[in-house]
């Protein structure tokens, strides 16, 4: 065996100098980047922390609550939904109706985009265009046709339907408005819009936004200059990113997250109720005879459900019980009746109509509402109490719920599910959830096979119906017709929740879960 | 050594084909429906199936196989559902993090493991050591996630040096490379310290050391270098694997690197997105392991690379 040269010997302690000098460059590497700022938002930036990826700077596909805030201070709309959750007038000066089936609008003076460029009629044509043509479209669904726009000037022109369209103005609101020459049928990423800040860097796969204020913006300027968004998926990650104070702003909180942020120094809570409705509906697709079609035997399982409990012991007062089909913040909402906790009623009314050992089986998808496990367990409960028995099937997201929602996968005799209306219209919950056909129904497109024609026909009387007095009668009517066919065991409105550091304020929550980024201030 | 490098490439070629095309079957296999997820679930029924011609989903699987394979061949692997982009760049905008982190976390681990072994194979049955074999145990037990939010709580909120997530600044990157850093430690130290043992026992250091060689030539020069191939590819197959992200802590830390990315694209049953993000990170780890079986013969010079080693 040769031995090695003694000369040629790397000593121990040598190599422990190297290792030492390795170890202290790393460790200086990740400590330079520590010597600089660790992450907390400069003095002129607002840091805010999405729950979901802004993958898109308009609302074509998909819109999603605290993404509305973000689109909407970079691209406007001819309207939006204000705190009213009525519609307020944005880039139009004026928006009215002239006609059953016209609108004229009337664009701001002077208003121009953030490259300098002025709004034009065209640009709210293609707009349109873009929304209706996009495969998939999240916002083609509520309208129920797409107005035509005829010029009448540079500034003035006319929206003019086939049928009427009397809530056009809070339709309006949804479709964000573009260059005309910049704007594609698909989500739009970048770009320029009107509002009150400007994209100068994004990085869609990690999910960061930087915005800067728009020195073009027709409005009163921002206070705060620069707007940096995040992606953290995780809830643990944006409250401990608050706490820490790296971040702002965050939104979407669940009952457990806001329990633990209430009262802690330097963070501030904000709560509005919301334009969802979240369900435990019943499946209309039972055949005639089964226990499910008839409303008394619906009615007679809402008495199994001690709501009270549920909202104060289960939700943590982070909901409030529904008191109507549809919120009550939304605009055109009546107060149809209460969901009453009277389980010897419910036992006696199933005796009574001759109901014996039935079975429900209770279908959801993980993530419907907070704590959707836990509420589905007391279901359980609470049913097993009137001598109903219950079996859960939860899905995992991305899996086939949608399938079996439509009865193609399995039978199910209860949903957990929930339902927006981005309108902030009773009518728009109305038309999605309760106006189903036989026609669609044999697509399987009616909200779990509720069709009920007379209902259906109430609904189109209340939408069609231009005048405000009558068409509120119209709809009063329409929702107690609903309210009336028992379609929900229970049912209940989620608040929205966000949660900012100290120095924010401004924050004016709305319904829709967002809030004007350009009334926000930041506190030295 | 050219002959053996078109082999190994070949065989790393093959690896990758047979990857993606068992994932592009597997995927299409599990339930769920890309459409509705990209429509959203108040889409209709006839939108769902205009989502679908638009991405060929309502094609057989053998024809969007056959599609998928001249995708592979150009490079495109077609729009991302859920971002709106092509799939390949979405993943390429991740992976610079996830390389960053993986790269930190391995250098940390090769650093401190190393000594840590050593140092420990030279004292057996000690107290010392004992007490070091205890805390690689306890940092092998010690879940990751758990690990990182213990990192979170400690330096990022009560003693607020780090950020908490993300990667906004370098500083960002301490915690997560801690995190990771403290299994591999604690495994690849064990590693030294297992193979430096047994080469301390083996006969040519024995006659070495009645030669009078000194200690420290014998652990470096002969124990350490006769330790290096094994510690190398545990050191490699580890930073291998971190290429297909770290999910756990990348969660636990918001790091925008594509574990993550791939578990929104399979909750969102976005094929092309998971698609890319194993084609790339199957090509990376692929291209590690021939780097380190290129490696060898510097380690070792009795290896030649391709034949059988001489002795």
């Amino acid at each position: 065996m040769t031995v090695l040269p003694q000369g040629s010997e790397i000593s121990r302690r040598r190599l422990l100098q190297f290792g030492a000098a390795a170890g202290f460059l790393l460790g200086t590497g990740s400590l330079a980047g520590c010597a600089g700022p660790t992450g907390l938002p400069g003095p002129s930036t607002l840091t805010l922390a999405l729950n979901r990826s802004l993958v898109s700077l308009d609302n074509k596909l998909n819109q999603f609550d605290a993404a509305v805030t973000v689109q909407r201070s970079v691209r406007q709309g001819l309207t939006a939904i204000g705190p009213e959750t009525k519609p307020v007038l944005v880039l139009a000066e004026r928006f009215e109706m002239t006609g059953p089936t016209e609108w004229t609008v009337t664009l701001r003076e002077g208003i121009r985009y953030s490259d300098g460029s002025p709004v034009k009629i065209e640009d709210v044509s293609t707009a349109l265009k873009m929304y209706k043509q996009v495969q998939g479209s999240f916002v083609a669904g509520f309208f129920p046709e797409f107005p035509a726009v005829v010029p009448v000037d540079d500034r003035t022109f006319k929206m003019v339907s086939k049928k009427p369209v009397p809530i056009l103005d809070s339709l309006m609101s949804m479709i964000l408005i573009t260059p005309a020459a910049q704007n594609k049928p698909e989500e739009l990423q970048e770009g320029v819009g009107t509002g009150p800040y400007m994209v100068t860097k994004f990085n869609r796969g990690a999910g960061t936004y930087s915005l800067k204020r728009n020195e073009n913006y027709w409005g009163p300027k921002p206070e705060i200059e620069n707007v940096e968004v995040r992606f953290l998926p995780e809830e643990s990650s944006r409250v401990i990113a608050l706490r820490s104070g790296e971040v702002d702003i965050i939104d979407s909180i669940t009952p457990d997250s806001r329990e633990q942020l209430a009262g802690l120094p330097g963070v501030k809570l904000k709560e509005a109720s919301s334009l969802r409705l979240n369900q435990i509906f019943f499946n209309f697709r039972k055949p005639a005879g089964h226990p499910l079609a008839d409303p008394r035997v619906r009615q007679a399982l809402s008495m199994a459900i001690d709501g009270e409990a549920l909202v104060k012991d289960v939700l943590v007062d982070s909901v409030t019980q529904a008191e109507g089909v549809t919120p009550s913040s939304l605009t055109g909402y009546h107060k149809t009746g209460e969901y009453v906790y009277d389980p010897e009623k419910a036992k006696a009314t199933l005796a009574e109509l001759g109901v014996k050992n039935l079975t429900l089986k209770i279908i959801w998808e993980t993530g419907e509402f907070p704590s959707d496990t836990s509420v589905m367990e007391a279901l359980v409960e609470m049913f097993g109490a009137i001598g109903v028995k219950a079996e859960l099937q939860q899905f995992e997201p991305g899996g086939n719920i949608l399938a079996w929602r439509q009865g193609k996968q399995g039978d199910w005799d209860l949903l957990g599910n929930g339902y927006p209306s981005p309108t902030g219209l009773a009518i728009t919950m109305l038309q999605g959830m309760y106006s189903g056909t036989p026609e669609k129904e044999k697509t399987r497109d009616t909200y779990q096979g509720y069709v009920i024609p007379e209902v259906a026909a109430k609904i189109q009387a209340a939408s069609a119906e231009a005048d405000p007095a009558r068409r509120t009668e119209r709809l009063n009517d329409a929702q107690q017709a609903v309210w009336d066919t028992w379609p929900c065991a229970w049912a209940f409105v989620p608040k929205s929740v966000l949660a900012h550091r100290e120095r924010v304020s401004g924050i004016n929550l709305a319904p829709t879960n967002s809030y004007p980024l350009v009334d926000v201030r930041l506190e030295a | 050594m050219t002959n053996y490098i078109l082999k190994r490439l070949g065989q790393g070629l093959l690896t990758v084909f047979l990857t993606v095309s068992t994932v592009f079957i597997l995927i299409r296999l599990a339930p769920g429906d890309p459409a509705v997820s990209y429509a959203g679930p108040l889409a209709t029924n006839e939108q769902l199936a205009r989502v679908r011609e638009q991405f060929g989903l309502d094609r057989p699987v053998l024809e969007q196989y056959w599609i998928f394979l001249q995708q592979l061949f150009t490079g495109n692997l077609g729009t991302s559902y859920s971002f709106q982009a092509p799939a390949m760049q979405v993943v390429a905008e991740r992976m610079p993090y996830t390389l960053t982190l993986a790269t930190a976390s391995i250098l940390l681990t090769a650093v401190v493991a190393i000594p840590l072994g050593v140092w420990m194979s030279r004292r057996p049955d000690t107290g010392k050591e004992l007490g070091v074999n205890v805390l690689t145990i306890a940092g092998q037990s010690m879940p990751d996630f758990w690990t990182g939010i213990m990192l979170l709580t400690g330096f990022a909120v009560l003693i607020p040096i780090f950020p908490a997530s993300g990667f906004a600044t370098w500083g960002g990157l301490v915690l997560p490379t801690i995190t990771i850093a403290i299994l591999q430690i604690a495994l690849i130290s064990r590693m030294v310290r297992r193979e430096m043992t047994a080469n301390f026992a083996a006969p040519y250091l024995t006659v070495a050391r009645s030669r009078g060689v000194k200690n420290s030539v014998l652990t470096w020069r002969y124990a350490m270098a006769n330790s290096a191939i094994p510690v190398f590819t545990a050191l490699g197959t580890r930073f291998a694997a971190m290429l297909n992200g770290v999910v756990v802590v990348e969660v636990v830390f918001a790091w925008p690197g594509v574990g993550s990315l791939i578990v929104r694209a399979l909750e969102t049953r976005d094929y092309p997105l998971i698609q890319a993000t194993v084609l790339l990170t199957a090509l990376l780890a692929v291209a590690v392991q021939l780097v380190i079986d290129l490696a060898y013969p510097l380690l070792d010079p009795r290896v030649r690379l391709g034949k059988a080693a001489t002795a």
